[in-house]
């Protein structure tokens, strides 16, 4: 018998409605692999991994994490029932609490996290939804290991934090979840160079330890450490399906993206 | 003013300081954790009191109060969970669940008011308070009935205030109230996390209305009032952090058992609104507030 993949997406429909953000978006993510998603600012990224996650609703489509289908099968229902907008009648199709303890941890575009909670209460939250893969205080140790400084501000309350030890303390959130695959969506925006590296150094140990990741970023070579395979987003499709063997320059990219198809 | 109609007023804030901490502080916890204003707040004091008296009292089952007390507050704890199942729950997706749930919550007060009306009737009834006799201290005279709803509110404050503070169901619920989106990605439930807040709110007025059904009298419109200055708490007090309410639950208290010796009690509640106003016009997130939250 043939394990199922990791994370199989099969012709993905999502927005906000009425605004449809991304159509038919298939991606499917082996055991023990990674993806990169590149492309411009607000063409659905984004709003594709909060589908992943379940904080919005597909349209259409199937998501399967190891092999089991987090989304409710079926098609939805139609657009008279979704406008009587009542709970009790339109159900959810995806419910982000279940994603998450399936293993599917998502650490969300600046994250803003819980700002009048100190470093130490949020990670002492976060082990909800590893619904006991992993040791709390074991995961605890292998955090502090990575990100020192998260040890260093333990007692200070998250919105008293710079950027960057912000983005650390979500990334550490997502870890101490026992993530079975780890979506990152842009974690070293709006950083300072310094800070990048650090938070670039510390992605590529937590990708070298065996966490398979989806990795959203605007640096080609930040990304091709990472990852196996690279999907360019464009107009909320996927455009192109790069192998890591061929991987583009950044300048290709550029050209690939910008130059040639959209002239 | 002599020291003993002195000693009386600063007493008799104190305890409505405290029984106003109590309701005020259950309100501020839905306000804070779903953004939403619970009007049926005051309906579940009555109903929590009623629910005392009729497990209590020798006319009905005769538990004594200790047993009603407990009865009260455990049913009231699902009760509110039913009550954010049946009014709040269906419309947490809509934009505009702030009003929606004005006009769900005034309903459920308005539907739980008259099941009161009929199951127990109109009239007046009063608990058997717990102890008897007077308390001296320091020159001081208090009732041992009112001395011990003080310690009651303080204790449970105290209580809740750690049970946010330390254990995780609490500190999911400030996590929840604070980043909802955040907190569902880390797997928290937060429809239950809702649920239980409403379930700890409607406890909270369930002791609170044990307390006043002991202390004064109740009715099946006992609620009213005292949801209205527990509003003028919340608000006087700000909702930044947990001990807002509290400390402004006594002063208002204190405010008001002067007010109601220097002005008279018709006049009092004019009084607390004004000075209201001119705390939001000086400072909007409320007295111990830090910074504002809009519902």
């Amino acid at each position: 018998m043939t394990q199922p993949l990791l994370l199989d997406v099969r012709g993905l429909d999502g927005g906000y409605e009425p605004l449809q953000i991304f159509r038919k978006i298939d991606l499917q993510l082996a055991h023990g692999g990674s993806v990169g998603l590149f492309g411009p600012n607000g063409h659905g990224k984004t709003t594709f991994l909060r589908t992943l996650s379940g904080i919005i609703d597909p349209w259409d489509g199937d998501i399967f994490f190891e092999g089991v289908q987090l989304n409710r099968p079926g098609p939805r229902g139609s657009r008279r029932w979704r406008n009587f907008n009542y709970d009790a009648v339109t159900r959810r199709r995806m419910d982000p609490k279940s994603v998450a303890r399936a293993g599917l941890i998502h650490v969300p575009q600046g994250n803003l996290l819980f700002p009048d909670m100190t470093v130490a209460e949020t990670l002492s939250i976060a082990p909800y939804a590893s619904s006991g893969r992993a040791s709390a205080s074991e995961t605890l140790d292998y955090v502090f290991k990575l990100f020192p400084r998260v040890q260093e501000r333990l007692g200070s309350k998250i919105r008293f934090l710079s950027g960057g030890e912000r983005q650390m303390v979500a990334i550490s959130v997502g870890l101490m979840a026992a993530p079975k695959l780890l979506i990152l969506d842009e974690p070293t925006l709006g950083l300072s160079p310094k800070l990048r590296g650090e938070l670039a150094a510390a992605i590529l140990t937590i990708r070298q330890s065996g966490v398979p990741l989806i990795v959203v970023d605007q640096d080609i070579a930040f990304l091709e450490s990472l990852i196996d395979t690279l999907y360019l987003f464009d107009h909320g499709r996927i455009s192109r399906r790069i192998e890591k063997a061929d991987m583009p320059t950044h300048e290709e990219i550029m050209k690939l993206m910008f130059g040639e198809e959209h002239r | 003013m002599t020291f003993d109609t002195l000693t009386l007023i600063l007493l008799g804030g104190v305890v409505l300081g405290a029984l106003y901490a109590l309701m005020a502080t259950g309100l501020a916890l839905v306000w804070t954790t779903l953004g939403i204003f619970n009007f049926a707040h005051g309906t579940f004091i009555a109903l929590g009191a009623y629910i005392a008296w009729q497990v209590a009292s020798p006319e009905a089952l005769g538990g004594g109060l200790l047993v009603g007390a407990l009865v009260s507050v455990v049913g009231m704890f699902f009760i509110g969970m039913a009550v954010y199942y049946l009014l709040i729950k269906p419309f947490e997706r809509s934009a505009d669940i702030v009003v929606k749930s004005v006009i769900t919550t005034l309903a459920g007060a308005t539907i739980l008011e008259n099941l009161i009306s009929i199951a127990w009737g109109p009239r007046n009834k009063q608990l058997s308070a717990v102890l008897t006799g007077d308390l001296q201290f320091f020159g001081l005279v208090m009732s041992r009935n009112e001395a011990a709803a003080v310690i009651v509110s303080l204790v449970i404050l105290a209580a809740l205030g750690i049970f946010l503070q330390r254990a995780p169901l609490g500190r999911a619920m400030r996590a929840v109230a604070q980043n909802r989106e955040a907190a569902q990605l880390m797997g928290i439930d937060v429809v239950r996390l809702y649920a239980v807040a409403f379930g700890l709110s409607a406890a909270l007025a369930a002791i609170a209305g044990v307390l006043i059904g002991s202390i004064r009298f109740m009715n099946p419109l006992m609620g009213s009032d005292p949801l209205m200055k527990a509003l003028i708490v919340v608000i006087f007090g700000g909702i930044a952090r947990f001990t807002g309410p509290i400390y402004a639950a006594f002063i208002v208290g204190l405010l008001e058992a002067f007010m109601t010796y220097a002005v008279g009690l018709y006049w009092s509640p004019t009084v607390l609104f004004a000075i209201m106003i001119v705390v939001l016009v000086v400072k909007p997130e409320g007295l111990f507030g830090k910074h504002r939250k809009s519902v």
